[in-house]
C-alpha cells in the first residue's frame, strides 16, 4: 500500500525552514499545516494555509527590514 | 512571498511562474511563420535585404558565396570554408537559414546532400544588391508638397502618436484620442486586460514590463501584435508585412505618395498613422512620411550599426543618488507616471520631481510583476549625463543591490502544488513509481531512504492510473 496526500511543496532556505517550523509548533496560525518534513530545504504543507502563511511571512519581512531612506525634509 | 490578497491557491501558485514579456526578433518572428507566407515574402525584394541584414554574420558569408552559385553545394564543403573550432557556429547558422527557408537542402548526383538557396530568395536578393526589377510602388514621383514637414516636426508627432498609447496604459491623466482598435490591440497583446468587475481595460504584468523597454523595442513587439491580428480585419498580412519592410527602408523627412495602393494598405497605413509610425496631414492627402519609429523597424535593437532610434530626441534625465532619492529634470507626465511606478514621489516642480526609492515602492512594482532588473535597466538606460561620467556604474550601486535584494527577498520560499506519495511498502515499488515519474518530467522532489516522492499535482491522474496498472499486474 502507498499512502497519498495533495498538499503543497515548499522549497525555501533552511532560515525560513526554521521559521515554518517555528510557526507549526506553536499553532501561531490557529492549525498545524505542515504535512511532512522533508529535507533541509523542503516541506510539505497543506494547500489551504497557503494564503495565511504568506501574509504571516510578509509580516515576519516588514518586522526585520529598516527604513533606509530619509524621507524627511 | 507576497501576494495582491487573490484568494484562490491556484493563482498564487501561478504567480510563482513568472509570464514575462517575450520579445521577439525579426528571426523568430519569421521562423514561426508558414512555409507559403515565407515564400510569398520573398517574392519582394526589399525583404530579402531585411532577412539578409538580421542574419548572423556566418550565415551572411555563406549566402553571399553561394549567391551565384548555380547548383546545390555539398554540405561538407560548405562545412569546410570555417575552422573546426567554430563547427557549433557553424550548425546553428545552418539551421538558422533552414529555418527561415533561406537555403533548403538537395540531393546532389552520387548521393552527397547539398545546400542551394531558395530560388525565390535568391532571385530576389540579386535584385536588390544589383539593382533592377520593378520599382516600389510607393516610391513614385510626387510634385512637391507645399506644406512640406521637417524631420523635427515628424519627430515630434510621432513621439506624441506614440506616448498617446502609452499615456493610455498608465492610465494617466492625459488621456486622450486612442482608438478602439489600438484598446483590441493592447488587450490581444495581453498588455491589458478587461477588468473583471467594470470591464474597463487595466494593464498587465507584461503591460508594466512593457512601458520600461526602450521605444524600439516597444514599438516592434506591438507591431509584432498588430500583425498577429491583420488577417482578422480581412487584410492581408504579406501585403501589410510588405509595406512596413518598404517603410523600413525608406527615407527620413520624404514624403511617398498612396497612388497604387490597395483598400487594405489604406486601411493599413491609417492604423500606422495612429500609431505615429506614419505622418498625414490628412487622411486622403495622398502621401504621407515615414517617421523614425517606422524607419529600421526590422533591424533589432542588438544590431548597434543601425541608427539608434532616438538618440536625440531622448535625452536622460534620472538621477539617483546613494541615499535611494531620485530627482527626475522632467514634464512629461508620462515619464512621472513611470517613475511613480516603483519610486514614492515626494516633490513635483515644473521641470523637476522628487521621489525617493523605498523597500515599499518597490514592492509595489514588483506585484504589479515588474522585476527588479527592469527597474535598475529602466534607471540605467535614462540615466543623466552627470550619471554617466562614471561610465561602469551610472548608478549607485547600494542601490542597485538593495533593489536586487528586495527582489530575492520575495523569493525565499518557492510553492508547487504536489501529490505526496510515502510509505511505499518495497524498496522496488518506490523505484518503479520514480522511474516513471521521472521519465515523464511529473517528479518535483523525492527521497530514497525516506521512500518518500512529490508528484506535480497535474500528473496526478496519470500516475494514479499507472500505479493501479502496476500494483494489479504484481
Amino acid at each position: 500500500m502507498v499512502n497519498v496526500m495533495k498538499g503543497v511543496l515548499v522549497t525555501c532556505d533552511g532560515a525560513m525552514k526554521q521559521f515554518l517550523l517555528h510557526l507549526d509548533d506553536t499553532l501561531k496560525l490557529g492549525r498545524k499545516f505542515i504535512i511532512q518534513d522533508l529535507d533541509d530545504n523542503h516541506l510539505f504543507i497543506s494547500a489551504d494555509i497557503l494564503d495565511v502563511l504568506q501574509a504571516k511571512i510578509d509580516d515576519l519581512m516588514d518586522q526585520i527590514s529598516f527604513p533606509l531612506a530619509e524621507k524627511g525634509q | 512571498m507576497a501576494d495582491n490578497g487573490s484568494s484562490s491557491t491556484s493563482a498564487v501558485l501561478s504567480l510563482n511562474k513568472f509570464s514575462n514579456l517575450e520579445c521577439k526578433n525579426l528571426h523568430d518572428y519569421l521562423r514561426t511563420r508558414p512555409q507559403n507566407i515565407l515564400e510569398k515574402l520573398y517574392n519582394h525584394p526589399t525583404i530579402c535585404l531585411a532577412v539578409y541584414r538580421e542574419l548572423p554574420e556566418l550565415a551572411r558569408q555563406y549566402v553571399i558565396r553561394i549567391l551565384f552559385v548555380e547548383q546545390p553545394v555539398p554540405q561538407a564543403v560548405v562545412a569546410s570554408w570555417g575552422s573546426q573550432a567554430f563547427s557549433k557556429e557553424h550548425v546553428y547558422v545552418s539551421k538558422v537559414l533552414s529555418e527561415l527557408s533561406v537555403w533548403q537542402e538537395a540531393s546532389i548526383p552520387g548521393g552527397l546532400l547539398g545546400w542551394i538557396l531558395s530560388p525565390t530568395f535568391k532571385k530576389n536578393l540579386k535584385i536588390t544588391l544589383l539593382g533592377g526589377g520593378k520599382p516600389w510602388s510607393m516610391s513614385s514621383a510626387l510634385d512637391t508638397d507645399n506644406k512640406a514637414r521637417d524631420v523635427a516636426f515628424l519627430d515630434s508627432y510621432s513621439l506624441e502618436r506614440w506616448e498617446c498609447v502609452l499615456h493610455y496604459m498608465v492610465g494617466s491623466q492625459q488621456q486622450e484620442g486612442i482608438s478602439a482598435d489600438a484598446v483590441r490591440i493592447l488587450l490581444h497583446a495581453g498588455l491589458m486586460k478587461r477588468d473583471e468587475e467594470d470591464g474597463s481595460p487595466v494593464i498587465t504584468r507584461q503591460g508594466f514590463q512593457f512601458l520600461l523597454l526602450d521605444r524600439h523595442a516597444q514599438v516592434w513587439h506591438f507591431i509584432l501584435q498588430y500583425l498577429d491580428t491583420v488577417e482578422q480585419r480581412g487584410l492581408d498580412l504579406v501585403e501589410c508585412l510588405t509595406f512596413l519592410f518598404q517603410l523600413s527602408f525608406s527615407t527620413l523627412g520624404k514624403d511617398y505618395s498612396t497612388e497604387g495602393m490597395s483598400q487594405g494598405l489604406l486601411v493599413f497605413l491609417q492604423h500606422l498613422r495612429e500609431f505615429g509610425l506614419v505622418y498625414q496631414r490628412k487622411r486622403k492627402a495622398g502621401r504621407f512620411y515615414p517617421t523614425r519609429l517606422a524607419i529600421n523597424i526590422t533591424s533589432s535593437a542588438a544590431n548597434k550599426s543601425a541608427p539608434v532610434l532616438d538618440d536625440d530626441t531622448h535625452k536622460g534625465y534620472i538621477v539617483v543618488e546613494t541615499n535611494y532619492r531620485v530627482y527626475a529634470y522632467t514634464d512629461s507626465n508620462l515619464q512621472v507616471a513611470l517613475i511613480s511606478l516603483f519610486t514614492e514621489l515626494m516633490y513635483r516642480f515644473p521641470n523637476l520631481v522628487v521621489g525617493v526609492i523605498t523597500r515599499e515602492s518597490v514592492r509595489q512594482a514588483l506585484r504589479g510583476g515588474i522585476t527588479a532588473d527592469q527597474i535598475i535597466g529602466y534607471l540605467k538606460q535614462h540615466a543623466h549625463e552627470q550619471m554617466l561620467q562614471d561610465s561602469r556604474n551610472p548608478l549607485p550601486p547600494t542601490v542597485v543591490d538593495q533593489i536586487k535584494l528586495w527582489e530575492l527577498e520575495r523569493n525565499r520560499l518557492t510553492y508547487q502544488e504536489g501529490v505526496l506519495y510515502s510509505q511505499f511498502l518495497s524498496q522496488a515499488d518506490y523505484n518503479v513509481l520514480k522511474e516513471y515519474a521521472q521519465t515523464n518530467g511529473h517528479l518535483i522532489w523525492s527521497h530514497k531512504e525516506k521512500r518518500t516522492l512529490v508528484i506535480n499535482k497535474c500528473a496526478h491522474d496519470d500516475v494514479k492510473k499507472f500505479w493501479k496498472r502496476y500494483s494489479k499486474g504484481s
